[in-house]
């Protein structure tokens, strides 16, 4: 865990120490910029402010969490590889997301086959932890495991079953709490288009889980 | 701006109003949530006369509620580790001499180096002492001059290359 302190205190220290008092205005284009010039540890602090959103937002599309963390770390990889190509001339979370999204879709695109024969056992345990994540740990009886366990397969089919670009704008809304302004610019989209092509991914959610609601 | 709302002015709405992100007809700004409360006048004026969009709204709040079921797990514990690790095995590979076999791959560097090579070996040929190298000819003989006259072509061509090559310098980064 030196990524978590030793060097996150570094950087946290320098970043203070050079910013002074207006360290709290430094943005996250500021601090690519350090890892640009070889600031290790600036790397290392957007990496443990943005793991969570981008495994999260990774498991969503991959439906693994062992996958999902293995995205995650081929983004800050990239982030890593194109250090000296960045200029900040868009906010460093629509490049993150970007880069992202082009993963993501790059991985299932690749997998699409083995995802085909996959879609049944989504909602089973997860391998490597040996229970399903998505089922809150509260004694529920077997008929609510049932119930429960079919609402988030359907939740998880239908968000699948999106055309792509609908699915990764309802992902960023929904659950990465983008606003559409952003959404729009990691999709290359006006802001009117991107507000319809949510309101059409909304509304055929809607639609299909009617019987959930 | 239209003074009052009809269905449809609202309907696009409907997922940002339900999601409760305040008072999306005056243009969706920044990412701030100012709570589900609807700040729009017009927006609550149709809603509360309009039954029909008051029933969508209410069934697209239960969409997104329904969707928050679906959560997602936290980075394991291993995520720094591996992290960690995969960072270093980037900057390892960036470093170690692999890094300079790789650039035996680009034609140009190939041929410098090759043209350094020829170099060495003319100089030790030509030195006045042969060693144990394994071409002892002794110079004079047809043979010797024969072997002289290939290798001195191949000197003088290397040169053109050698200027080639500098010229080209400033394209290819030093390694
Ligand atoms: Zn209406």
């Amino acid at each position: 865990m030196a990524m978590d302190r030793g060097l996150l205190a570094v950087s946290s220290a320098s970043l203070a120490a050079e910013g002074g008092n207006s360290s709290s205005v430094l943005t996250d284009a500021d601090i690519m910029l350090r890892v640009k010039a070889g600031d290790e540890s600036a790397f290392s602090y957007l990496v443990q402010k943005y793991r969570r959103a981008m495994v999260h937002f990774m498991y969503r599309m991959a439906h693994s969490p062992a996958v999902a963390e293995d995205l995650a770390q081929e983004v800050f990889l990239r982030v890593y590889r194109s250090r000296e190509n960045y200029e900040p001339t868009a906010k460093f979370t629509t490049w993150l997301y970007r880069i992202a999204t082009n993963l993501a879709v790059n991985h299932i695109r690749d997998t699409r086959h083995e995802r085909q024969g996959n879609m049944a056992s989504l909602d089973e345990p997860d391998p490597e932890t040996g229970r399903s994540l998505d089922v809150a740990d509260v004694k529920p009886t077997t008929e609510e495991v049932i119930i429960q366990r079919e609402r988030l397969a359907a939740i998880r089919g239908k968000v699948e079953s999106l055309p792509e670009r609908q699915k990764l704008a309802v992902l960023m809304h929904k659950y990465q709490q983008m606003d559409y302004k952003q959404i729009a610019e990691v999709l290359k989209l006006s802001e009117s288009a991107t507000k319809s092509l949510l309101f059409r991914a909304y509304e055929s959610l809607r639609e299909q889980l009617k019987e959930f609601v | 701006m239209k003074s009052n709302f009809n269905c449809d002015d609202i309907r696009e709405l409907m997922p940002e109003l339900a999601a409760g992100s305040g008072d999306p007809a005056s243009e969706v700004k920044g990412s701030e949530i100012k709570g589900s409360e609807i700040k729009d006048s017009r927006i609550k004026a149709h809603l509360q006369s309009c039954a029909t969009c008051s029933a969508e709204l209410e069934s697209f709040r239960r969409t997104l509620a329904l969707l928050d079921e679906w959560k997602a797990p936290e980075p394991s514990p291993y995520f720094d580790v591996r992290m960690q690790a995969k960072l270093r095995e980037e900057i390892a590979a960036t470093k170690r001499p692999a890094g300079w076999l790789h650039w035996l791959r680009k034609p140009v560097f190939a041929v410098s180096l090759t043209v350094a090579v020829v170099a060495g070996v003319t100089l030790v040929e030509t030195g006045h002492a042969p060693l144990s190298g394994p071409v002892a000819v002794e110079p004079g003989t047809a043979v010797g001059d024969l072997q002289a006259l290939d290798k001195n072509h191949d000197l003088y061509s290397d040169f053109d290359v050698l200027d080639d090559l500098q010229v080209q310098s400033n394209v290819v980064a030093n390694p």
